[in-house]
């Protein structure tokens, strides 16, 4: 990677990445649990390493992560409902519907980018504890105006959403956010928010705009969390202001702080492991408490998840407070492999 | 003689009925050296924070390079061209010293109008508001694009910064330590870094808030050599705050006293070394008594 030129480093991961996810495509494809099971995981990791742009890498504290990505599943749900009917002509159904599925999940993601503006504008002048009670009460806010209009289904929610989403859509998604996130971590944009997060006044003096890099990163972490939800709502049948409680949000905040706080990668592995738990948990209990013990105990899984959640935070708090990476990458371990081009100009 | 670099005239700040600072007075040129002490407590680092815009002044004027910043942020500012250090070191902690250098060189990463340019829309308006914001604004969200989409002329700037931090590291020794992160480093590092950082903002006047606290005589030593050797590489003005009488005496080209806020004397080191109100701030008006001199105005 080292070696490419300039002007195709740019584009060539994501180059890369669609190809072997379009070959992963066809593999997986045809296993309906597996598919759906990596679709839940990879919208938490959209999730967490974008709330993890906010709280990690600038310090800023949110927990209204929920908030927004109901934005984008409902603006961009409802949109898929209104073309649902519609599809483009002279091009295969297949891919009319993908295009029409970016479309939504674009759209969602700027209406919850316009809501992370709105919302960060006056509140990032806030700092810690205030502005995380603002956040928590902007999330409770959409969520109750969702559940209040009837363009949104009220209680009921929406559904009939096309299920389009694929894995190939949702992995490339996870890919493109994940590799935005390093980017902004190594230029001069993700050092201003880490330079915030370390020392506010500092920064300031330094010459960073820190109200204005404060409003950008919730930005692009609530554009996110909106594509996140949009692409949420294209492979469940029903999304309902019940997925978006403050519950969602504060699992994303878990899944961030367990892996580090400020490292994607441990954003990544604490969100795959942490939605990943209750599956395995479940299949466990079905294995050691047999046919009848272990069926009533695996449906039970979904009230044992959180205490369980909290057991293992504590754990970690406790013996690492930083979370399992620190503020470390994965790839850091890897430099010869991984990132070389812009280790070496360091 | 060349114009203002920095200029303070009557500037005064309360807190509430506390008068921190008041008639406070500065005027630094290129090429000055300039030092400001006084007691604990005597309102240095205020009249620093007045300056560089964390506190807003209750009453007077502050000019940067002949311009009114009264109500300016801190990274207005500092854009102006002034810079500084801070007396309880801030540096970014976990950020490498080469990163901490980089942070600093935000002003010169301009994706699609160069800095000159900006400056002269902002300087052609009397206003500050209107064309310059908004190319400033455009740019920065040109830049996040720059930067997502790895563009090759992204790619050659992150190297120019890289250089020029280099350059700066080397200048204040700290090379071999680039990769070490900023907390790591010992004291006396810490503090060069910290100057290095202000460096790298590209300021005009540096304002050095205790550069020599907590360092060894050599240390010291080794310090005022480098703040003057700073002010010619650079043309730098330069205005130390530093309770260590001997490098300020040594290096400081006139010196301005606080006490309680007020200036109390301002010359050269020699007339303000035998000045009887420096002495009485100092040392008390007993030990005036004792020497024989006369207790200038009474007791405060």
């Amino acid at each position: 990677m080292a070696s490419l030129p300039a002007p195709l480093r740019g584009v060539f991961p994501v180059l890369l990445a669609l190809l072997l996810l379009g070959a992963l495509q066809v593999v997986v494809g045809q296993l309906p649990f597996f598919v759906y099971l990596s679709s839940v995981v990879g919208v938490n990791v959209i999730l967490a390493v974008s709330l993890n742009i906010v709280n990690g890498m600038t310090g800023q504290f949110s927990i209204g992560h929920a908030g927004f990505m109901a934005v984008g599943a409902y603006v961009g749900g409802k949109l898929a409902l209104e073309m649902k009917d519609l599809a483009i002509s002279g091009i295969p159904h297949g891919v009319s519907d993908q295009l029409q599925l970016l479309a939504s999940l674009a759209v969602g993601g700027a209406a919850a980018g316009v809501a992370g503006f709105l919302v960060g504008l006056p509140s990032l002048r806030l700092r810690g504890d205030y502005l995380a009670i603002v956040t928590l009460g902007f999330g409770e806010m959409i969520r109750v105006i969702v559940s209040n209009l009837e363009v949104f289904g009220r209680a009921l929610g929406l559904s009939g959403i096309p299920q389009t989403s694929s894995f190939m859509m949702i992995w490339m998604c996870v890919f493109v956010v994940v590799l935005v996130a390093r980017r902004i971590q190594d230029s001069a944009h993700g050092r201003s928010l880490l330079a915030i997060r370390e020392d506010e006044v500092a920064a300031e003096a330094m010459g960073v705009d820190t109200t204005a890099y404060k409003v950008r990163a919730f930005v692009i972490s609530s554009f996110f969390a909106g594509v996140a939800g949009a692409l949420f709502a294209h492979f469940v049948p029903i999304i309902n202001p019940g997925s978006f409680t403050f519950v969602k949000s504060i699992e994303v905040v878990t899944m961030v702080v367990a892996g580090g706080l400020g490292s994607i990668s441990g954003s990544i592995v604490a969100a795959v492991v942490l939605t990943l738990l209750p599956e395995v948990l479940r299949s466990l209990f079905l294995q050691v408490g047999g046919l009848e013990g272990g069926a009533a105990l695996a449906q039970k899984v979904d009230q044992i998840r959180m205490p369980v959640y909290g057991i293992l935070l504590v754990i970690l708090m406790l013996s690492r407070p930083q979370g399992v990476f620190g503020s470390r990458e994965l790839w850091d371990a890897f430099p010869r492999w991984w990132g070389r081009g812009r280790r070496a100009e360091e | 003689m060349s114009t203002s670099l920095l200029q303070a005239q009557g500037v005064a700040i309360h807190f509430g009925g506390l008068k921190a600072l008041s008639g406070f007075e500065l005027d630094i040129h290129q090429g000055d050296l300039k030092g400001l002490i006084g007691p604990n407590g005597a309102g240095k680092t205020t009249a620093f924070n007045v300056l560089t815009g964390v506190y807003l002044p209750t009453a007077g004027t502050v000019r940067v390079a002949g311009e009114v910043v009264n109500g300016l942020k801190p990274h207005q500012i500092n854009r102006l061209g002034l810079a500084r250090t801070f007396q309880n070191i801030r540096l970014f902690k976990t950020l490498t010293a080469l990163d901490n250098v980089r942070v600093a060189c935000l002003a010169d990463t301009y994706p699609f109008f160069s800095r000159a340019r900006i400056e002269a829309a902002r300087r052609r308006s009397s206003k500050r508001s209107g064309a310059a914001a908004a190319m400033a604004a455009l740019n920065n969200y040109v830049d996040w694009w720059r930067a997502m989409l790895l563009t090759p002329g992204f790619q050659r700037e992150e190297r120019a910064l890289t250089v020029k931090a280099d350059a700066l590291l080397d200048v204040m020794g700290l090379l071999p330590r680039r990769s070490e992160e900023a907390r790591n480093l010992p004291y006396g590092e810490q503090r060069r870094l910290e100057i290095a950082r202000a460096l790298a903002t590209g300021p005009r006047v540096l304002l050095l808030d205790e550069p020599a606290a907590g360092m060894n005589t050599r240390e010291k030593a080794d310090l005022m050599v480098l703040i003057r050797e700073l002010r010619t590489r650079f043309n730098l003005g330069i205005l130390v705050i530093e309770h260590d009488m001997k490098l300020v005496m040594g290096i400081c080209e006139e010196i301005t006293v606080l006490d309680y806020g007020e200036t109390i004397a301002r010359g050269n080191p020699e007339r303000v070394r035998t000045d009887p109100k420096v002495i009485e701030a100092y040392l008390g008006d007993s030990y005036l008594a004792a020497q024989g001199m006369s207790v200038p105005g009474g007791s405060p």
